[in-house]
């Protein structure tokens, strides 16, 4: 039995490796990092600063945080607005089709999102694609780009795959045979989804809004290209400390509290 | 994308500006991870060994995206036989994250600031002038850069190209500006204002228009500069350096911008003549780009070759042409005069650079910087 579960401990060791590789010591280097400082060059020093974490509390940022929560619940509300009847449809109506209509959806993943976001720059701006069609149909051009509803488009857009997916997998697993005993039961289309179909998928949609939050908020790409004068996120931030200020202790601090408050 | 679909003239801090960096950025957390962070200091030795300009082995390249013509990396692949390894930045803080991270280049383009930060720091060769055939093309023409502030005797780097920044804006758009910094704040074109995404410019430009010195580091002068500028945000479109972008889409009516790229801009639209430029009265920042060889270059050699083959004056108005900016060299400068001559305020002279040591951004200490850095997130995030 003993030696048994030694043999298939040794199973762990690749996983355990690329995580201790690729995920604990790069955490423990920015841990390390974030109470550092910098020399004249902006090279990070090793050292024992934690001022670093009382300035995270300057109230500069409080607003930053709030904006970059704000904008990932939205995120996470559209994607399930728009992910769960499209999850629904492949698997209940896909058919033979379901493999096709999948890869469709990860297919533009196959693009960089950074690619993907600057073709919206391309189709929102003012004299760009979607208001040159509307200006054939006589509306005025609309200020799409540089707005809120922009940078949540693209937040949505980015990580709509996310949602979709889990949730698919859900209702890919679920008996058709429970709706239909939901309709035997003399239950409206309506109250089988709600006491049936939605109780059995929530495991999906959960897994959905972590997927999807999780990124969004400390997304940076979005807000730079298709965000305006307002809406600097939690990303930017961070990734701003990095490069213009040249300040990666303050950055990883940032990360740090960061992380430590999406745990929570 | 194959290189030909480049060859229209793009230029230095634009198109890819803001994507290159992104991509950059997420890179960041892997280099930073892979190599721990490098963080030995540099002996004054270091920068004393003496290189030859020949081939030592392929040349690993590090610029601006789209400052050079790349028909010249090609033709000195051609005539050298050996391959260039590009790689771009897409701002000063963005070069120096990666050079601090431990990665090694052989040619780099710092900017004059820069140049002092990394000279003091021992992380440039010296680079022996006589090396260079194409020497006096550069420094018979600009005395100045012989001896210029950044660089004694330019003992580190050798002049690549000059900039200035100011105001473009829409002629067909906007009918009142008035040649002052507080165009970026013209309610006419409310919504369609950018200010470059640059602390440097941006906090500058602020600094200017109070009135103050360009560098002032006083907290009281910044204090005012932040004001200024997060009283501005309701005006604005946004933060950026995408400049090209936003002026051919018509998302900016007015945008901080630097000179060579309304030369591009024009090269893109239906109606140049709509797109204007103006330097403010308050006064403008100039600047220049040089050429510099890393103390860790692998390559040095192909390097100083490959500044020569710039040198040339044949292949430096070639790529004025093509990059929109100024090279301060006997064949790169009249190609530009002669292109920006229906509007000189495009134009940066040596002269000018000469005389304006004010307005030239300095290499800041660390107090000043953080003191600056603290403005512009302040103004972001507000």
């Amino acid at each position: 039995m003993a030696a048994g579960n030694r043999f298939w401990a040794r199973f762990l060791i690749p996983g355990g490796g690329w995580l201790l590789l690729l995920f604990a010591v790069p955490l423990g280097l920015t841990v390390a990092v974030s109470f550092g400082t910098t020399n004249e060059l902006g090279l990070p020093i090793y050292g024992w600063h934690p001022g670093n974490y009382s300035h995270v509390f300057d109230p500069l940022f409080a607003p930053v945080l709030v904006r970059s929560v704000l904008y990932a619940l939205a995120t996470v509300a559209l994607c399930l607005l728009i992910g769960y009847p499209v999850a629904y449809t492949i698997a209940r109506f896909g058919g033979r089709h379901k493999n096709v209509l999948i890869v469709l959806i990860v297919l533009p993943f196959f693009v960089n999102y950074l690619v993907r976001t600057y073709a919206w720059v391309t189709i929102l701006s003012d004299d760009g694609l979607l208001n040159g069609i509307l200006g054939h149909v006589g509306i005025a051009p609309i200020r799409f780009l540089n707005t809120p509803y922009a940078v949540i488009g693209g937040l949505t857009y980015g990580y709509l795959a996310f949602m979709i997916l889990p949730i698919y997998a859900a209702l890919d697993r679920m008996d058709p045979a429970v709706i239909e005993a939901g309709k035997d039961l003399y239950g409206t289309p309506a109250r089988t989804f709600w006491h049936v179909t939605w109780p059995t998928t929530f495991q999906g949609v959960l897994a959905g809004t972590v997927l999807v939050f999780l990124p969004a908020v400390g997304d940076f790409v979005s807000a730079q290209l298709l965000g305006g004068p307002d809406t600097f996120m939690v990303g930017n931030l961070i990734s701003q400390q990095f490069y213009s200020a040249q300040n990666w202790p303050f950055g990883s601090t940032l990360t740090v509290v960061l992380m430590a408050f999406l745990m929570l | 994308m194959s290189m030909d679909s480049w060859d229209r003239p793009l230029t230095r801090r634009s198109l890819i500006r803001g994507g290159a960096g992104l991509a950059l950025g997420t890179s960041l957390g892997g280099a930073l991870s892979a190599c721990g962070v490098g963080n030995q200091s540099v002996k004054k030795s270091a920068t004393e060994k003496h290189v030859r300009a020949k081939v030592d082995g392929d040349l690993v390249y590090f610029n601006w995206t789209e400052y050079l013509d790349p028909a010249l990396i090609k033709g000195f692949e051609k005539h050298y036989g050996v391959k260039v390894t590009q790689s771009n930045y897409d701002s000063m803080e963005g070069m120096m994250a990666k050079l601090n991270s431990g990665n090694v280049y052989d040619l780099i383009f710092p900017s004059a600031e820069y140049v002092d930060r990394l000279r003091k720091a021992n992380r440039l060769l010296q680079i022996d002038h006589t090396q260079l055939k194409n020497a006096s093309e550069v420094f018979d023409f600009s005395p100045y850069f012989q001896n210029p502030w950044y660089d004694p005797q330019s003992a580190h780097s050798v002049p690549y190209a000059m900039y200035t920044t100011g105001i473009a804006w829409r002629a067909d758009k906007v009918s009142n500006m008035t040649g002052s910094w507080a165009d970026l704040w013209d309610p006419q074109a409310k919504g369609k204002i950018f200010v470059l995404d640059d602390y440097q410019e941006g906090v500058g430009m602020a600094n200017l228009r109070n009135g103050f010195d360009l560098n002032t580091t006083d907290p009281d002068q910044l204090g005012k500069a932040q004001q200024l500028l997060i009283g501005q945000k309701p005006l604005l479109r946004g933060y950026s350096s995408d400049t090209i972008t936003n002026m051919v889409s018509g998302n900016a009516w007015i945008q901080h911008i630097w000179n060579g790229d309304i030369v591009n801009v024009r090269n893109q639209v239906k109606h140049p003549e709509n797109y204007k430029f103006e330097l403010a009265k308050e006064g403008t920042p100039l600047g220049s780009d040089t050429f510099a060889i890393p103390t860790n270059a692998a390559h040095p050699g192909t390097a100083l070759l490959f500044i020569d083959w710039m040198l040339d004056p044949a292949h430096a108005a070639k790529n004025i042409n093509w990059v929109g900016y100024p090279m301060p060299n006997k064949g790169g400068y009249p190609a530009f005069s002669a292109l920006v001559k229906d509007e000189p305020s495009i134009n940066v002279t040596v002269d000018q650079i000469q005389a304006s040591d004010k307005y030239q951004y300095r290499d800041l200490d660390r107090t000043g910087l953080t003191r600056w850095n603290d403005v512009w997130t302040a103004v972001k995030a507000a």
